[in-house]
């Protein structure tokens, strides 16, 4: 008997595994370029506010270059990722939109006030700082109020990604802030070896061993993410292939090599801005690699699909 | 003002699309462009910013109960699927600007004058409904024709549905007939029918859908999630993860000005 159907796209109507035509359920992500860009200006400026606060607050007189530098970094950090969202909103002329509520379940609304607040204290403590005086001493305040805004700023980006429905990012909600702020970390500390200052000996060590802490951070988590995704296969699969899957290589590639020139002895120019730019380029290949991931994780129906449906069968069948 | 919604009763549906014009018509939406999807007679493929209905066709290789058919085994389903409007809205939850509400006839509304198209309601809906519309900007869902009932009017789909396979009511009336319908079809023999989103406890994670529907296989066939959950429901691991490592992050820097200190 032949059956017409045979050529109809009902042919591949799986019972075990039903998808619609293999079409996505989920919307893939609108953001563009900036959005990823912004995770690493606003981890940069993060890091660097909490690095400026801390010397400020433990050596303040000693380590003035280091403060002073910081606080530019996370000033220019602020502002860059201000713009950077604005730029990527479908309506940028209602920016201010972002204030008119505080909605504690949205990350995004959250974030947009500590961001907000962020960049005012960084710009503030910048421009302020070297003055002498009240300017002077406002300038102090308003960097210690950026080094408290600064923590979250660096991290609330990795709970916004983990509070959505796409499979990949949701899986990670509990790695993800760990990775964030590693390569916040790792990313701050490898710009400086590209930035024309001159620091002392010493604040060249702090620097140091603070992106080192960071890349190990940054590196354990990215093995901890990988983990917590490919629990349920097709999730974890843009991490492996793709586009995503080729940045999230880069990214483990390039902060490693940072990681080992920085334990190599000598610390000369050349070898910090080798390291800086090895660590710059896997701070960023990281939250792009994150970002295509998640486009790709939102176009796989059987990763939305799994993903619910496999703690459910676990829950029937607890011997398996 | 009571809890009104649909019940969308896909047993009945003939796949005639009357729901999506007339609610493209209403709504005055733009054309999705003529694409042809090459799969069965589904050309619309997908719910999205200007396209608030949607009428699946799914093709199966399997029989429904009691169906004989002459040629082996094959059935149709057809589905006319919605925005939720769900008791926890995803979507509602994620909005930075306050642009979704909660109307009082309990739906979920984007406002357009609100709405600066920060994008973070797209990925935070679990059925993947709501979507930014490229040439405006911002987002764009099913408002359940808020302006219709306004006026005292049930919303263009459910007018135009000629087998009444969309039904608008009151919420709690809804879930009666629902019901009744359910267990007339378990007693023809009928006993694949079931309700999706029709309460909480069949649905935990969205606490119930305003829009319900009664189906005849897995949600997967219809490209409804089956465990579907609002993303703010499970953010506060999220959130403890954060604080441990700001925490993290701060004794980092304690600890990299104190090392640099020797030698």
């Amino acid at each position: 008997m032949t059956f017409v159907w045979r050529d109809l796209p009902s042919h591949s109507f799986s019972e075990d595994e039903p998808t619609y035509y293999e079409r996505p359920v989920l919307k893939e992500p609108v953001w563009i370029w900036a959005v990823p860009l912004y995770f690493y200006a606003g981890g940069t400026a993060g890091a660097a506010a909490v690095l400026a606060a801390t010397a400020q607050a433990l050596a303040g007189d000693e380590l003035h270059g280091l403060v002073r530098t910081c606080r530019w970094v996370a000033a220019v950090g602020g502002a860059a990722g201000s713009a950077l969202l604005i730029r990527d909103l479908g309506r940028p002329e209602r920016f201010l939109h972002m204030l008119r509520v505080i909605r504690p379940t949205s990350a995004m609304s959250l974030g947009s006030w500590v961001l907000a607040g962020a960049a005012s204290a960084t710009m503030g403590s910048a421009l302020l700082s070297d003055h002498g005086g009240l300017p002077g001493r406002l300038g102090h305040f308003a960097g210690s109020l950026a080094g408290l805004l600064g923590m979250p700023l660096a991290g609330y980006t990795a709970v916004l990604l983990g509070n959505t429905a796409v499979p990949v990012w949701k899986a990670t909600r509990r790695s993800l802030p760990h990775l964030f702020i590693g390569s916040a970390v790792s990313g701050a500390a490898s710009l400086f070896g590209l930035l024309p200052v001159d620091l002392s000996p010493r604040e060249v060590r702090i620097v140091e061993r603070f992106g080192m802490m960071g890349k190990v951070a940054d590196l354990a988590a990215m093995t901890v993410v990988e983990h917590e995704a490919d629990r349920i296969e097709p999730v974890g699969r843009p991490l492996r292939e793709g586009i995503s899957g080729a940045l999230w290589t880069a990214a483990r590639v390039l902060t490693g090599a940072s990681l080992a020139l920085s334990l190599l002895s000598g610390r000369s120019r050349a070898k910090r801005a080798a390291g800086g730019l090895l660590g710059t380029a896997g701070a960023l290949a990281l939250r792009f690699a994150i970002f295509h991931a998640g486009k790709a994780s939102a176009r796989d129906p059987r990763a939305t699909f799994r993903q619910q449906r496999q703690p459910r069968e676990a829950e029937a069948n607890p011997q398996r | 003002m009571a809890a009104v919604g649909f019940f969308t009763d896909t047993t009945i549906c003939i796949g005639c699309k009357a729901c999506e014009v007339a609610c493209k018509e209403w709504n005055q939406l733009p054309d999705d462009g003529l694409r042809f999807t090459g799969m069965s007679y589904d050309n619309t493929a997908a719910l999205g910013a200007s396209t608030w209905r949607h009428v699946s066709f799914i093709e199966r290789p399997v029989p429904l109960t009691g169906q004989e058919t002459g040629l082996g085994d094959f059935s149709w389903l057809l589905q006319s699927d919605v925005c939720k409007h769900c008791h926890r809205a995803g979507c509602l939850e994620a909005c930075p600007t306050g642009a979704i509400i909660r109307t009082e006839f309990d739906s979920v509304y984007v406002q357009p004058d609100i709405c600066n198209g920060c994008g973070y309601c797209v990925v935070s809906c679990p059925f993947g409904v709501i979507d930014r519309r490229e040439d405006d900007g911002r987002a764009w869902k099913c408002t359940l024709c808020y302006d219709r009932l306004k006026g005292g009017m049930e919303p263009a789909c459910a007018k135009a549905c000629p087998t009444d396979s969309i039904q608008f009511g009151d919420l709690d009336e809804l879930k009666d007939r629902a019901r009744g319908r359910l267990e007339r079809l378990h007693r023809h023999g009928v006993t694949e029918a079931y309700l999706y989103g029709a309460d909480a406890a069949g649905q935990p994670g969205t606490e119930g859908l305003n829009a319900f529907f009664l189906l005849l296989d897995k949600p997967e066939v219809y490209n409804l999630p089956p465990d579907p959950v609002a993303p703010a429901m499970e953010a506060k691991p999220a959130w403890t993860s954060m604080a441990f490592a700001v925490l993290g992050m701060a004794a980092a820097a304690v600890g990299a000005v104190l090392m640099g200190r020797e030698s």
